[in-house]
């Protein structure tokens, strides 16, 4: 893959796992409820991998729950 | 563990309360939750009910038929009290101006000030949060997002009910009625809890994916790249003009892990279809069929039992398509019966919460 392309792919993933990791603490029935909080906002988890372009909506999204959890 | 429960038909406001407060006589109440009929003029139910209990915290909604130990009512006032031995604390905040913009920071602060720890850091084992929000302001899947996003306490609860006249719906806190707003109350009982949702539906195989919607409106204007209502009666085998007849007995849902979050049908305009819960483009929804409600709420109810290990007391937010259903095939007090045997309180509401919102589901507090 060519590094510009791969610089702009991947982010969604890593954000919806460091939501799920910081949200559960590794509680397993809390990350599951994470899940369900991302699925009905309209980012399911399970559709994004490393390769997964960078949409700019769905990477605000998580942003603003990421911040939103620290304020 | 003391929870009390008590309910009037009564006329007036005054001797509804009065009733009430008759019934709770000797309990030293620190928290009332009530719902109440909009036969009662919403400000002054409200009111009433916090003069006349001037010590508890007060908390409420409208509604569009009640539930009672045992039985499903009209035009009645519905209560629950908690003592000391039954909560540990409780805090109400009311978020306002839901249609101009969705800002849960004020409530959550004092929230923290009150219970003393950050919201994001409350275990959900220990607390419990509810919602009551007024059912015509069509913003509740903006107001759970902001409810989740800040903390892992879940809320649980139900949109407030106008019997059924689709006016003007009402939540009811600090003596006050407000609408285009929500109550938010967080609870520390001190015995453990169980939070349930229950629908009777199963899906039909059939699977129809958002692709175009105007989410704010709660329309969905293309399924699979189809105009919707085109799409939605070609799964069902129908015409458009026969779609509509079918709504209440075969909805659509999100289903996460196998567990259906419904979003109902309200009416077609064009070719789009319109419903109580918005969806978001690329949102796949299940084609589904209502199952028997009585029996699928009765066995929810006795496993959530059986895994608390005992009850003492239940809430319970029942969609009002739910109730009319109930009407319509003549089950309403068989349904009613489903709750006789444990103290219950619970109103027939337009939409309900449970870490998101949705429609056509009971939800339910159980504690021990």
């Amino acid at each position: 893959m060519p590094k510009e392309v791969a610089e702009m792919a991947g982010k969604i993933k890593q954000l919806i796992e460091g939501i799920i990791a910081e949200r559960s603490k590794g509680n397993e029935m809390l990350a599951k409820v994470v899940k369900t909080k991302l699925i009905l906002k309209g980012i399911n988890p399970a559709h994004y991998s490393d390769q997964s372009e960078d949409d700019p909506a769905i990477i605000n999204k998580l942003e603003n729950m990421q911040q939103n959890l620290k304020h | 563990m003391t929870i009390a429960i008590a309910r009037s038909e009564k006329g007036t406001v005054a001797e509804a309360v009065r009733e009430l407060m008759d019934t709770f006589a000797s309990s030293k109440i620190k928290m009332l939750v009530y719902f109440a009929s909009t036969k009662y003029a919403p400000s002054e139910i409200s009111a009433k009910m916090q003069s006349s209990f001037p010590l508890a915290t007060i908390f409420g909604c409208s509604s569009a038929g009640e539930i009672f130990q045992g039985k499903m009512t009209k035009g009645s006032v519905v209560a629950m009290a908690f003592d000391d031995a039954s909560l540990v604390d409780v805090k109400v905040a009311v978020v306002k101006n839901l249609s101009r913009k969705i800002d849960v920071r004020d409530a959550y602060i004092s929230f923290e000030r009150h219970f003393g720890a950050p919201v994001n850091e409350m275990k959900p084992s220990n607390y419990l949060g509810i919602v009551l929000v007024d059912g015509m302001c069509g913003r509740e899947e903006r107001l759970m997002d902001a409810i989740g996003d800040r903390t892992n306490v879940l809320f649980i609860g139900g949109s407030a009910g106008d019997d059924l006249n689709f006016q003007s719906t009402h939540v009811y806190a600090n003596g006050k009625s407000y609408t285009d707003a929500a109550v938010l109350a967080l609870l520390k009982p001190a015995a453990p809890f169980e939070l349930v949702k229950t629908q009777s539906v199963r899906e039909m195989g059939v699977e129809l994916v958002v692709t175009k919607a105007n989410e704010e409106q709660r329309e969905i204007v293309e399924f699979n790249h189809r105009p919707a209502a085109q799409a939605y009666a070609g799964a069902l085998g129908v015409s458009v003009h026969e779609l509509a007849a079918l709504f209440p007995s075969h909805p659509l849902g999100l289903v996460i892990d196998g567990e259906p979050y419904i979003r109902s049908p309200k009416h077609i305009a064009g070719d789009s279809v319109f419903f109580h819960c918005s969806s978001v483009e690329g949102m796949p929804l299940s084609l589904l069929k209502l199952t028997n409600l009585i029996d699928d709420t009765k066995e929810t109810l006795a496993r959530s039992i059986a895994k608390l290990g005992g009850v003492s007391a239940v809430i319970v937010f029942n969609c009002a398509h739910r109730a009319l259903e109930l009407e319509y095939r003549h089950l309403t007090d068989k349904y009613g019966a489903v709750f006789a045997e444990v103290p219950t309180i619970g109103f027939n509401s337009y939409g309900e919460q449970f870490i998101g919102h949705m429609n056509q589901t009971a939800t339910m507090i159980l504690f021990r």
